[in-house]
């Protein structure tokens, strides 16, 4: 599992997300940050309402019976558009919270969570994340061996990227468990 | 007057495998994955099966460590609606009758 890395940013930074003494949540983020992460969240509802099957994806749609393929066939069959459609309704509700001055309930926060940890599997799986690339200094060290390309500036904006979503997700979790 | 006689006749005995399968409970298994954070993973098994902070943290340090932890059992449909609930929020979870 992660954690390292964010954990490092959440010692340095304010946190973005609060936790009021009535249970409903305070978002508070950069307008740049809002457009980013807007943008990202859109991009992921697009990819989702265009396919499923897309290989980066593929995280956001497990195998239940990992031993069973007759069985997992059967549960895809009946619950893949279930999930789908729950993905996609978090998708709308963090697409209107995000940057909203309002405070949020539980239900919207929860959903924004899920969001951005969605977008991190989505980016973490396109990067090939591995166990091995927590506590080393820098993953981008991995993944600039080779000579620089327009290829490896993209996988360095998404490696940011990944680690900017990990630190809001740590603090998001954070004011969430502070109610349990 | 007609006998009643008794005719040789196929009887399918039960598949003893299949029936001592089907009375043995499912367990929901979550595995280890390098992307969702510890402090996520903890905090979704607190909120849906309410377990206490240790008790979560615990089961999340058995994912970290030996790769795999059985977070809840019970009938087959409660370990899919596990399931569910455990892939909407993103965790690798399947699930498996218990080997005893």
């Amino acid at each position: 599992m992660g954690n390292d890395g964010a954990r490092d940013i959440v010692k340095i930074n304010k946190g973005p997300v609060v936790r009021t003494k009535h249970g409903t949540f305070k978002l508070d983020l950069p307008k740049d940050h809002c457009e980013v992460l807007t943008h990202l969240i859109t991009e992921l509802r697009d990819s989702l309402l265009n396919t499923t099957d897309n290989a980066s994806l593929r995280r956001l749609f497990p195998t239940a019976y990992h031993n069973d393929a007759k069985k997992d066939a059967e549960y895809q069959r009946l619950m893949r558009e279930e999930l789908l459609a729950s993905r996609l309704a978090s998708i709308e509700t963090a697409l209107t919270v995000i940057g909203a001055s309002n405070e949020l309930s539980e239900s919207e926060i929860d959903a924004f969570a899920r969001s951005i940890n969605s977008l991190r599997l989505v980016i973490g799986t396109t990067l090939d994340i591995a166990e091995s690339d927590y506590g080393d200094p820098s993953i981008e060290s991995r993944q600039l061996d080779s000579p620089e390309t327009e290829s490896n500036e993209e996988k360095l904006i998404q490696s940011d990227l990944y680690d900017y979503l990990g630190w809001l997700l740590e603090w998001t979790v954070g004011a969430q468990s502070e109610g349990l | 007057m007609a006998t009643a006689s008794v005719q040789p006749s196929q009887v399918l005995e039960p598949d003893v495998d299949d029936a001592t399968k089907s009375d043995k409970p499912w367990i929901v298994i979550v595995w280890n994955d390098p992307i969702n954070l510890m402090s996520y993973v903890t905090f979704v098994l607190q909120k849906l099966f309410g377990y206490s902070l240790e008790k979560a943290t615990e089961l999340m340090l058995d994912v970290h460590h030996k790769g795999r932890a059985v977070v809840s059992n019970g009938s087959r449909e409660r370990a899919e609606f596990d399931v569910y609930r455990l892939h909407e929020h993103g965790l690798w979870a399947t699930m498996e009758h218990e080997t005893l």
